[in-house]
């Protein structure tokens, strides 16, 4: 008797322990290397490093990078700067003949990953902000900067992309239910988008005069000022570029012109303006992909093209400072970043606005108001540098078009291999066209804008593709 | 030299094994609890009459009239109506049992007191085998589910790593692909066709003594395995006993979701039971392996021809800088460079050794072994084994109480080049005539390669080595008591630890000296641990009902996986002897180091009824829960039902059908859920970006998907003929996986390419397995079997609505296979340009896939295996054939008339630029987009169809009377050769894995014998 009791009690606490077994247990922490996003954005500390994860994530990041599916790279093989040294490479030799494909080819993809990068960043910045709107618990100083920081950082990234590609979808939230379908919004859009959040970013950023950590990849808003100056001068607002770059440059405390061409390219130098470092690569490699990319050893891909070095003076000190030439291949390539292979051991970073640029700025949008002297004080700034003869002592009754045209011309070979100052000038003054239909014999009026990626076409079918492709 | 060098290693090997033998021999027995082996019992020194008794049963009955005989005597005597017999014997005595319609069963008293045998029947032996259907075992001939399995006998001498490599062409429904010849590659393994349309949701589940491994291969390592490490390498194959492979929902459904792609139950050898003089088992074998394919190629001269003839279609002349193999390189030189390459010779050699026995209520087997092969590259690389393991058995006086104790430990170290996938394509490519690899005094030549566009490729393989251990325990309790009648209550706790260190040592010394010292030497250290435990407590009634009986099972399961991994590297050693040292790099850098959780919990029922035996119903009903779902899609519920019928035991068919001994229809449905995706995937988080102090989203968030659905149907009909002499199966399946997880595709302007997502995609793996085992001749003497088994498979993408929208579009096709190949249609040589042209579909004057118009498929289309095993007095011959049925493509060989390579294929139809239908030689541009179209074009499949003679096995059995003479019970030689023979009409490099860039499976021949002691 006493046993079977005995086994019934057993036998049902077994089957408790069965069916007891709860759904609880499949609930699982997060795992040490995620932090749910929510609580990214309760405390200013953790708040701040999704920021200061998108300052990494820009030298990570294929657009911005400076390595090869780079604005850099990609739009630097656009205008009559680079050449390709294999008359068979499928991958920058569309890009430097302006044959781009939308789809499944090597420089396809490489567009692929400009675009889609660039996006990526959006999405960065539009998921900041999201988090930080909806934060209760952060400091509002702590809030107001990383919304500037984020804005900026969103703006800078369309103006690159409705430059390359025109008309692109405006992303300003991070629901991908709407943003699969989203479609292209006007480039006039796109840029008032730009200005109204780079306005609104200079507001946020108003205490924000000095670099976080004297680290030049910190944005102040020295850098939104520096930065919308150019939007300014692209959008042919004489008045604004000229009115930001001058405060830009009159920071003299902060910035100012080096002397030895050298140093310009040298982490936090006094040139730079905004910076992406190398740290945030993550790894031990810490050359910039610049430096690496346009290291010109035997195997690399393009040149300089040896008009655009001809058209260097002898004396300019751009040419032996900020050009390499490999013997063993007879070619020239770019020298502005030293650094090529270190390891551990900062000294560079990549720039992606300095001062000289801004007396450019300035110089133009002056000229174009026709503020002569004071167009050719700015352009003197920089070709004093170079070590070139003064447009103020050999001609100083210059006209306008004609100052306007050694503006353009100081442009090309003061900011080669940067950004794609060149393709983008080309564009804005209407002179692509002009320029380039004779050295390109493939050249069409519609090739001023990239091709949108058949890849995210195929994907939604909302998004058009620009003229000629 | 090599054979000399070969003999030598064997020399080196065999002699310290044997030594290990009889050294690991002696302490054994001396401790044993069980007495000892061999001829003279230091503990039973009277050679007197002494009373053994015993029962004799069948599987699951006694077995009454059981004829009782002491080897070479008159006497003897029958078992009673419980099947109990007694009998006076001498401690030197040998028994033969034998019952008519069952196997003679012959074995040595040794002095037992008690002796429980059991016989099994002969006639309907396939039928009789228990077959391990997971928490249950059911005999072959009663199961309702599809279950096919290999015993251990099969595998335990094959010379291979990887026990999956043995289900190569066994099991219907089972397509096994070694990719790669490199011992302790991952081979791909599929069960009844890909059912995810993600490449990562296809792994079956494994289960090793009731312990889940987790099956996905062990990557990060070097690259030169192209789909990771195998989990189940350190494996011992001689310590397994079966694998069974449970394929259908009836079968599948007792493990629910984690057996959604099929289920490898492997279990490993136990005691042979109570009451057992300790035996001994040990083998040893050694041989010699190499790669089973080479691609044939050009020589100089013919390699020259085509050069040249490319200079003058181009109008060229060749100069220094471009034609340096012209000009530069010996234009008489020769190097085959697959030999020098891949072309060593392996040595293998194993050695195994086993203990059991066991006293009226524990049971043990204590086993270890030892592998170790070399590989067929240049430079110090190999592969080792260590292994041991422990079964131990325990029962109460009162077998109330069951104890299983497993524990299986295993060490294997991989040493192979550090990341250098190129080395097989690099053997394709080089010019016949490319320069030497060393230098004259033996050192690495790299002044000839210095304008070439190669660089020495071995130094590569010497200067970029790593090595890869891994360390495994398994170990599982099994604990069942019997309540009370019908009513047993078990568990089953298990644990497991899968650690694999990795270590990648890459030293400057493989670049050009030239650029060497501005390069580093860097060292990479990835560990990659995976542990996993599991409880599972079930309750087991059975009951008589009326004419039947009913099973039933309630059980649960807790489950727990973490995935740790830690990938630090480091840079700037000042020598490269300090490269193991990681402290004493200049820069370190920690790429990865996180720890993934994975929960699972499930509660399951199984109800079997069995009326008469000729009735069989088994229903399974369960709820899945995994951690891999958002808070609210965690739990599904899923099911399975199966039936079969005896329809051979009705009188009708008895009378009618006199032929059939045996004939069932069997079928089954069932639906269970896959939750094969990354973990976390639903919770909206940041990550660490790579850069100090920074945090970045990593995906996009959806907290909303769920269980992946698989519903399977299967039909099966299994007859037997001439006293179930000829057995046939024949099954017919369904499986629809739909409600896919899978990244549904984004536009990449949402930040990310895709975001994890149901899609309501359907794929339908449908096929035919046939299974026939003949016993074709069975006198004293000879015997022969034959086991055949074939598998129709045919897998379909039965519907994926706007699959032009999503990244798929150029991946599958609706309507067809998931293997497909999109590929343009070829239009022949252009006469006026010389080149390959391919159709422009839509004549936009671009190439892109919407001219890529023809659909091939590049599945199997069929594939088995015919094994045959004939016996004749100790000898013992078996050979196994493995077929496939498929296209695949052929290894790209780069544009004719560039400094690389051709096939001497090519070079024949090519007929010194005579053919028109051959490209001409040429370097240009148009050529080379030519070129590269025409290998995406129909052109660049190929039947790869292929017969291989997988296995061969010759073993030849000592007389055991001589033997027993020196302390043997039994003594085997035996020969194995794997993939001796190869029958295809392909002639790319690997005919199993077409086109890829991996070294075939390697032809081994060993030679070893095996002993009982």
């Amino acid at each position: 008797m006493k046993t079977k009791k005995y086994r019934i009690l057993l036998l049902s606490l077994l089957c408790c322990l069965l069916i007891l077994s709860c759904e609880d247990f499949v609930e699982i922490d997060p795992p040490n290397f995620k932090i749910v996003s929510q609580t990214v954005f309760e405390n200013d500390e953790t708040a701040i490093s999704a920021v200061t994860g998108i300052y990494n994530e820009l030298i990570n990041s294929d657009f911005s990078n400076g390595y090869i599916s780079s604005i850099t790279v990609l739009a630097g093989m656009s205008p009559d700067i680079f050449e390709i040294r294999s008359e068979t490479d499928n991958r920058y030799g569309p890009f430097q003949q302006n044959q781009i494909s939308p789809a499944e080819s090597p420089d396809a993809s490489a567009n692929y990953n400009l675009w889609s990068s660039a996006y990526g960043i959006i999405y960065m910045a539009n998921s900041v902000l999201e988090g930080l709107e909806h934060s209760t618990t952060i400091t509002d100083d702590i809030r107001e900067m990383l919304m500037g920081q984020a804005l900026f950082i969103r703006s800078f990234t369309y103006f690159y992309l409705t430059n390359l590609y025109g008309d692109v979808p405006l992303v300003l939230t991070t629901d991908f239910h709407q943003n699969a379908s989203a479609s292209r919004n006007a480039s006039s859009e796109v840029l008032e988008q730009i200005v109204n959040d780079l306005n609104l970013a200079l507001t946020r950023l108003e205490g924000t005069d000095a670099y976080k950590d004297s680290e030049r990849f910190n944005v102040n808003r020295y850098v939104v000022l520096a930065f919308t100056a150019r939007v300014y001068l692209y959008q042919q607002n004489w008045q604004k570029a000229s009115e930001l770059s001058s405060q830009v440059i009159s920071q003299t405390s902060m910035y100012e012109i080096l002397e030895d061409l050298d140093q310009v390219f040298l982490a936090n130098s006094r040139e730079a303006i905004w910076q992406l470092s190398p740290i945030g690569k993550g790894n031990i490699l810490t050359y910039t992909w610049e430096g690496y990319v346009f290291r010109g050893n035997n195997s690399s891909p393009f040149k300089l093209s040896d008009d655009f070095v001809a058209s260097l003076q002898e004396k300019d000190k751009r040419r032996t400072h900020w050009i390499g030439y490999n013997s063993s291949k007879n070619f020239f390539y770019p020298h502005k970043y030293k650094d090529k292979m270190s390891i551990n051991h900062i000294t560079e970073y990549s720039m992606v606005l300095r001062l000289s640029e801004q007396y450019l700025i300035r110089a133009e949008a002056n000229a174009q108001q026709g503020k002569i002297s004071e167009g050719i004080a700015d352009l003197d700034k920089i070709r004093q540098r170079a070590n070139l003869d003064l447009i103020a002592d050999t001609n100083p009754g210059i006209g306008k078009e004609e100052l306007l045209n050694a503006i353009m011309a100081e442009r090309k070979l003061e900011l080669f291999s940067e950004w794609g100052h060149r393709w983008f000038d080309l564009k804005r003054t209407g002179k692509a066209s002009e320029v380039l239909a004779s050295i390109k014999p493939l050249w069409q009026d519609t090739d001023v804008l990239f091709p949108i990626p058949g890849e995210d076409r195929a994907k939604n079918s909302n998004l058009s593709q620009n003229d000629g492709y | 030299m090599k054979n000399n060098h070969v003999n030598t290693c064997i020399r080196k090997i065999a002699i310290p094994i044997f030594i290990l033998a009889y050294s690991f021999y002696l302490p054994l027995f001396a401790h044993s609890p069980m007495g000892t082996l061999g001829i003279s019992p230091p503990y039973e020194p009277i050679q007197q009459d002494y009373l053994i008794q015993g029962i004799v049963t069948d599987i699951d009955s006694p077995l009454p009239g059981v004829n009782i005989l002491i080897k070479g005597t008159a006497r003897g005597t029958l078992s009673d109506m419980e099947g109990a017999y007694g009998l006076r014997v001498s401690s030197t005595d040998t028994l033969v049992f034998s019952y008519v319609g069952y196997r003679t069963l012959t074995i040595a008293v040794h002095g037992l007191k008690k002796l429980d045998v059991i016989l099994q029947s002969e006639a309907t032996q396939l039928q009789e085998v228990e077959v391990n259907a997971g928490y249950y075992t059911v005999k072959d001939k009663e199961r309702t589910g599809s279950i096919s399995k290999i015993n251990g006998k099969e595998i335990e001498l094959q010379p291979i790593v990887s026990p999956l490599e043995a289900l190569q062409g066994r099991m219907a429904g089972v397509e096994v692909i070694q990719q790669n010849g490199i011992p302790g590659s991952a081979p791909i393994i599929r069960i009844r066709g890909q059912n995810s349309l993600r490449s990562e949701g296809n792994y079956p589940l494994y289960i090793i003594d009731g312990v889940p491994i987790i099956s996905t291969p062990v990557t990060g390592g070097s690259n030169m395995f192209s789909n990771g490490i195998d989990p189940l390498s350190s494996l011992n194959l001689a310590n397994i006993e079966s694998i069974e492979v449970l394929k259908d929902a009836d079968a599948t459904a007792i493990y629910g979701s984690r057996g959604a792609n099929g289920v490898v139950l492997i279990t490993t050898k136990k005691g042979k039971g109570y009451n057992r003089k300790t035996e001994l088992e040990a083998h040893l074998y050694s041989g010699l392996g190499t790669v089973s394919n080479k691609m044939d190629l050009v020589n100089t001269q013919q390699y020259i021809s085509i050069r040249k003839a490319a200079l003058e279609n181009d109008g060229r002349e060749p100069n220094e800088i471009a034609d340096y193999d012209l000009l530069l390189w010996n234009q008489n030189g020769y190097t085959d460079w697959q030999e020098v390459l891949f072309g060593g010779t392996s040595t293998i050699s194993d050695f195994n050794v086993s203990a059991s026995g066991g006293n009226s209520t524990t049971s043990f087997r204590l086993g270890g072994s030892f592998h170790n092969e070399g590989t067929v590259f240049p430079g110090d690389n190999g592969y080792q084994k260590v292994t041991g393991g422990l079964q131990l058995n325990h029962t109460s006086e009162d077998k109330r109480l069951n104890l299983d104790f497993t524990l299986n430990y295993g060490v294997d170290r991989i040493d192979v080049m550090a990341n250098s996938s190129n080395l097989i394509r690099t053997a394709i490519s080089l010019p016949p005539n490319a320069p030497h690899v060393y230098n004259e005094d033996g050192s690495l030549n790299w002044e000839d390669w210095t304008y070439s566009a190669w660089d020495n490729p071995l130094a590569a393989v010497l200067h970029r080595t790593s090595t890869d251990q891994g360390n495994s325990i398994i170990a599982n309790l099994g604990l069942s008591i019997h309540l009370f009648k019908g009513l047993t209550f078990r568990t089953n706790m298990g644990y497991t630890n899968l650690q694999r260190d990795y270590k990648a040592l890459l030293s400057k010394d493989q670049y050009s000296p030239e650029i060497r010292e501005g390069a580093n030497h860097i060292a990479v250290v990835t560990q990659r641990n995976r542990s996993s435990w599991i409880l599972e407590p079930q309750l087991v009634y059975t009951k008589k009902i009326g004419k039947g009986t009913l099973d039933g099972l309630l059980g649960s399961t807790f489950q727990q996986n973490e995935n740790k991994n830690l990938n630090v590297s480091g840079a700037g050693f000042v020598t490269e002897s300090l490269m193991g040292d990681l402290s004493a790099a200049k820069a370190i850098s920690v790429d990865n180091n996180d720890q993934i959780k994975y929960k699972y919990n499930a509660i399951f029922a199984r109800l079997g009824y069995n009326f008469e035996h000729k009735y069989f119903i088994n229903l399974t009903g369960r709820r899945d829960g995994s951690s891999r779902f958002g808070p609210n899609k965690r739990f599904a519920n899923f099911w399975a039902i199966g039936g079969s019928w005896i329809f051979s035991e009705e009188n009708f068919i008895k009378k009618h059908l006199p032929f059939l001994s045996f004939g069932k229809l069997r079928g089954s449905y069932g639906i269970t859920g896959n939750d094969q995706i990354a973990d976390y995937g639903y919770l909206d988080a940041y990550e660490a970006t790579p850069g100090p102090n920074g945090l970045y989203p990593t995906q996009l968030t959806n907290p909303d998907y769920s269980w992946e659905e698989n519903k399977k149907l299967e039909a099966a009909i299994e007859l037997g003929f001439i006293e179930d002499r000829i057995n046939l199966g024949l099954s017919w399946y369904r499986n629809r996986s739909s409600n896919q997880l899978v990244g549904f595709p984004l536009p990449t302007i949402t930040g990310f390419s895709s975001v994890q997502a149901n899609l309501p995609a359907t794929v339908q793996n449908m096929g035919w397995e046939i299974e026939l085992t003949s016993l074709n001749v069975n006198s004293n003497n000879f015997r022969w079997q034959t086991f055949f088994n074939l598998t129709v498979p045919n897998n379909k993408l039965l519907n994926f609505p706007n699959i032009d929208l999503t990244s798929y579009a150029n991946t599958y096709r609706v309507g067809y296979p998931l293997n497909i190949s999109l590929l343009y249609q070829y239009e022949g040589v252009d006469p006026e340009t010389g080149l390959y042209r391919v159709m422009d579909v839509n004549e936009d004057g671009r190439y892109d896939y919407e001219d890529r118009t023809v659909i091939k498929n590049t599945g199997s289309r069929y594939f088995g295996g015919l094994n045959n095993n004939l016996t004749y007095k100790g000898l013992e011959f078996q050979f196994l054939l493995q077929f496939v049925k498929h296209e695949g493509y052929m290894n790209y060989m780069g544009l004719p008339g560039q400094k690389n390579t051709q096939t001497a294929d090519f070079y024949k139809a090519w007929q010194n630029g005579n053919n028109p239908n051959i490209q001409k030689a040429s370097e240009t541009y148009n050529a080379s987009i030519a070129h590269s179209l025409f290998f995406l074009s129909e052109q660049s499949l190929a039947d790869a169809s292929f017969i291989r003679l997988k296995t061969l096995g010759l073993s030849y059995a000592l007389p055991e009377v001589p033997l027993q003479k020196i302390g043997l019970r039994s003594c085997k030689l035996f020969l194995q050769g794997q993939n001796l023979i190869t029958l295809t009409g392909y002639n790319g490099f690997n005919v199993e894995f077409p086109g890829g860039n991996n070294i075939p499976a390697l032809r081994t021949v060993t030679l070893g014998a095996q002993f009982n002691f």
